[in-house]
């Protein structure tokens, strides 16, 4: 791949202790595929799950949306239980090697990322009385983001970050070692950061709507939640166009939703209905993330011998205000009849969107101006340069991690 | 000094009214649950909607036939007036006793507070029909963590914490070190060091997610349904009525309920009982009057001098019905008027006096029966059947209507926790059941219909029934208001509901 970095990237100050030497030709192991299954898997539930609420309304345990991020945990269940039983009890000879390329925790031994995922199903049994509890408490939560659900978000997130920590320590060895299967570990360490990202936007998604993109608090929300993200992946990923690479693949996955859902029927099941919907209803269109992404990247490169800190300061500084320039404008052109089409979705609405509401008006929502909005911008600019920091020295770490 | 007792005695009414009553009081007071009859084209039933304690949450709705036979019902909830009135959802089909084929059960969810129907699309040999009961839905509870369930989630929240700090040691000891290799004693310290970090950052984000929790609640518990407060002076026996309360949006200043916000009721925008307390030896069913834009005025009556416990009821535009409550002190020697109009009363024997049976000997020698039931099981629904009869103890001949139906009911419990005043058709206010019925079968024709209802005059049988079903268990005393010739008859009886 002619956009490999070949010579080690200069914010790469720790690595592993000692390198492994081993064989040079590996294939990509079967529990890493089943890794990035389960994370493709509660991703597209997750969003799935967001447009059954939206279209029709109520739901069971049993909907498919719910199965798919069920499955998620299933399956990272399968793996976690067999590699930690393969590493803690197992006498063959490949037994040995994933034990000697384990962790220890509590006398269990496994890699590192199985014991995230774990964390992250515990996580999730948790939310499921937690969150019935709440429902009954407070009635059903019609907003994302309540104490249940986030710790069941954050569950399915510890099984993302489990996976690609699983991938992590393969690919981190496969380059060590100089094995053939590198590169195909690192497309799916890309891929499943994508997911990641995908993952964050979701988390801010009711900052993010479009009518609410002519607000500073849609920038500081990005700020925090997206720099950290990519300078991650870039690190971790010896990648110099990682940041654009998982940024498209958010917008891509985000594109393929608005294009496949509304082709299947749904109808309301819960009043009060406001709009007649017809069909699923798709997620809004991507925020722009690919702008600043790719300046962020052309930048890392040509920022080598800079203090981390200083990357940090002028990333936070590029994010924002790429992200400003693109998607402020963008928002202009999401709201105008301009965009009422399929592919950029401004043509649905949720079945409870009310007729004088800003969703359906296609009007700002408490736009900001003036100082207000460049004081956030500010803010977002020291949000985006702590999360770029936080990102870039995890990054650096997890180039290290072997386990 | 006169002026002074005057305006002490003003205040107390003010602060008492204020103060007493704390039951959350939408519709009735502690009487969440619908029962109502209906009729649609060749169908009878007595339907039961349980509302949610909690918004959203789930009614549970019961529907008992007794009209021609049905092959299927579909319910489906919306909200009485607006825009979303227009577009009902997917409706759910029933589901029929497999023991008795005239009873359905189904639930559906209400996702928000406010003003709502349950439609009902009814399907069998007399062919398709439609009807609506009106449900007010709004949040009265909050439901504190049961203990097991408590120590369950703190049990797996340690084991998360746990988790969270081992995951970190092991990280920092291991997670970079080359396959095979051992931890040194430094690794060993930093990982030690790292988990004790990890530990105090869980505890502060767990702390953290605490104050989120509270503030969630906070948010939850500011949502719940608060009735408007009814401020109440007396003036000699010139009662003044002012419904209102603080407006968040005015810096908690008093804000007025309007009278154009309200509709009638049977041709009156309140309908007033004051019972005396605690031992309920005198009702009065009053008709305040409209006084100007806001609150309402009532000349009162003779009165027994005592504590009375006042039950308003309003409907508001939406179709809402409140029951608003106060207490009103009647001083010693307060000179009353007659009884004028559709006002009623009644002087039964005081509680402690025994329990009233099933029949009430009347003032004028008529006698009220109530075809008691044998047993009362409380949340049950019953039809409660009563039946007037002449000196002579034949059905009485003279039958009227009393503001437009064969009677009225209130459903007082004697420790002041419930209250309902219902009709014949059951108990959701009569301007809500037109709101839900014209919404479901013709365009709306306006509010002035409403304001403007028609009362029926037309004779009227000696036997009236109620759909109601006790709220709780404990003691109830039930006034039955009927009327022959120009005579209003107010019957008292009491029930042991276990």
């Amino acid at each position: 791949m002619a956009a490999d970095i070949a010579e080690p990237h200069s914010l790469l100050a720790h690595g592993s202790e000692t390198k492994a030497q081993s064989a040079s030709t590996e294939s990509v192991p079967w529990f890493i595929w089943a890794g990035a299954l389960a994370v493709t898997s509660a991703s597209v539930g997750g969003q799935w799950d967001v447009a059954w609420h939206r279209s029709i309304g109520r739901d069971t345990f049993w909907t498919p949306a719910h199965m798919a991020i069920y499955a998620c945990g299933a399956i990272a269940g399968i793996i976690g239980l067999y590699l930690v039983l393969a590493a803690t009890f197992g006498r063959s000879g490949y037994a040995s090697q994933l034990r000697a390329a384990s962790v220890n925790i509590f006398g269990m031994r496994a890699p590192l990322g199985i014991f995230l995922a774990g964390w992250g199903g515990v996580a999730m049994l948790t939310s499921a009385p937690f969150d019935n509890w709440w429902h009954n408490a407070y009635g059903l939560d019609v907003k994302i983001i309540s104490p249940p659900h986030a710790l069941l978000i954050l569950g399915i997130r510890a099984i993302d970050v489990g996976m690609l920590f699983l991938i992590l320590a393969s690919m981190n060895r496969a380059s060590d070692a100089g094995d053939s299967n590198f590169k195909m570990l690192r497309r799916l360490f890309l891929y499943l950061g994508g997911l990641i990202l995908g993952g964050q936007m979701f988390f801010i998604m009711e900052y993010t709507w479009d009518v609410a993109l002519h607000r500073s608090i849609a920038y500081i929300c990005l700020a925090i939640a997206v720099p950290v993200v990519l300078a991650t992946i870039s690190q971790a990923s010896r990648f110099r166009w990682a940041a654009t690479t998982i940024s498209a693949i958010y917008a891509g996955s985000l594109i393929a939703f608005i294009l496949i859902f509304p082709l299947f029927p749904a109808e309301p099941k819960l009043g009060p209905v406001f709009y007649p919907v017809t069909h699923l209803v798709p997620p809004k269109f991507p925020i722009l993330l690919i702008v600043p992404a790719f300046a962020l990247d052309l930048f890392w490169q040509r920022a080598r011998g800079w203090r981390l800190w200083h990357i940090a300061l002028v990333s936070g500084a590029i994010f924002v205000a790429l992200s400003f320039a693109a998607e402020w404008p963008f928002a202009d052109f999401l709201v105008s009849h301009a965009s009422e089409n399929r592919f950029f979705g401004t043509i649905y609405f949720d079945y409870n969107s009310r007729p004088d509401g800003y969703d359906r008006l296609r009007q700002f929502f408490h736009p900001d101006s003036g100082l207000t909005l460049w004081l956030g911008l500010l803010r977002a600019s020291s949000f985006a340069a702590f999360s770029t920091w936080v990102g870039l020295v995890f990054g650096r770490w997890m180039r290290g991690v072997q386990r | 000094m006169i002026l002074a007792q005057w305006k002490m005695k003003k205040l107390v009414c003010a602060v008492a009214g204020a103060l007493l009553f704390s039951e959350v009081a939408f519709g009735h007071v502690g009487n969440k649950d619908i029962y109502q009859t209906v009729e649609a084209g060749p169908y009878k039933l007595f339907v039961t909607v349980r509302t949610p304690l909690v918004i959203p949450g789930i009614a549970g709705v019961e529907v008992r036939s007794s009209g021609a036979s049905l092959r299927g019902i579909t319910i489906t909830p919306l909200p009485l007036i607006g825009e979303a009135s227009k577009h009902p959802p997917t409706p759910d089909a029933m589901k029929a006793s497999t023991s008795d084929s005239g009873f359905f059960t189904g639930s559906l969810w209400i996702m928000a507070s406010g003003s709502w129907q349950v439609r009902l699309n009814l399907d069998g040999v007399g062919g398709k029909a439609t009807a609506s009961v009106p449900v007010p839905a709004v949040p009265t509870k909050i439901l504190r963590m049961q203990r097991p369930m408590g120590m369950m989630l703190a049990l797996l929240g340690c084991f998360l914490v746990l988790g969270v700090v081992g995951i970190v040691m092991a990280a920092v000891r291991e997670a970079r070190l080359t396959p095979g290799s051992l931890a040194g004693p430094t690794r060993s310290r930093l990982a030690v060091v790292a988990g004790a970090v990890s530990l105090v950052l869980c505890a502060a984000a767990v702390y953290l997610g605490g104050k989120w929790w509270n503030v969630e609640a906070a948010g939850y518990e500011a949502e719940m349904h608060h009735s408007p407060t009814m401020r109440v002076i007396l003036n000699g026996n010139r009662l003044d009525l002012l419904i209102g309360g603080s407006d968040a949006q005015h810096g908690g200043a008093w804000k007025n309920v309007e009278n154009s916000q309200l509709l009638a009721d049977h041709g009156h925008l309140m309908h007033l009982y004051a019972i005396r307390w605690p031992e309920m030896d005198a009702v009065f069913h009053l008709h305040p009057v409209p006084n100007g834009k806001a609150g309402f005025t009532e000349i009162l009556p003779e009165m027994r001098a005592g504590t009375y416990h006042l039950y308003a009821d309003v409907v508001f535009r939406n179709g809402f019905p409140e029951t608003e409550t106060a207490a009103l002190a009647v001083p010693v020697g307060m000179v009353g008027a007659p009884l004028k109009g559709d006002d009623a009363g009644a002087t039964p024997l005081p509680i402690s006096a025994g329990h009233l049976g099933p029949r009430y000997k009347l003032p004028d020698d008529y006698v009220m029966e109530w075809k008691k039931p044998t047993e009362i099981i409380s949340n049950t629904p019953y039809t409660l059947a009563f039946q007037l009869l002449d000196p002579r103890g034949n059905p009485a001949a003279d039958m009227r209507p009393y503001l437009g139906m064969p009677g009225h009911a209130a459903f007082v419990k004697t420790d002041g926790s419930a209250f309902a005043h219902t009709h014949p058709d059951g108990s959701a206010a009569m301007p809500a059941v037109m709101l839900a019925n014209e919404s479901s079968s013709a365009p709306m024709s306006g509010m002035h219909d409403l304001t403007d209802m028609k009362m029926s005059t037309e004779p009227v049988s000696s036997t009236v029934t109620f759909p109601y079903g006790f709220p709780a268990s404990g003691t109830f005393r039930i006034f039955i208001q009927m009327k022959h010739g120009n005579t209003v008859e107010t019957g008292a009886f009491d029930a042991n509901v276990k």
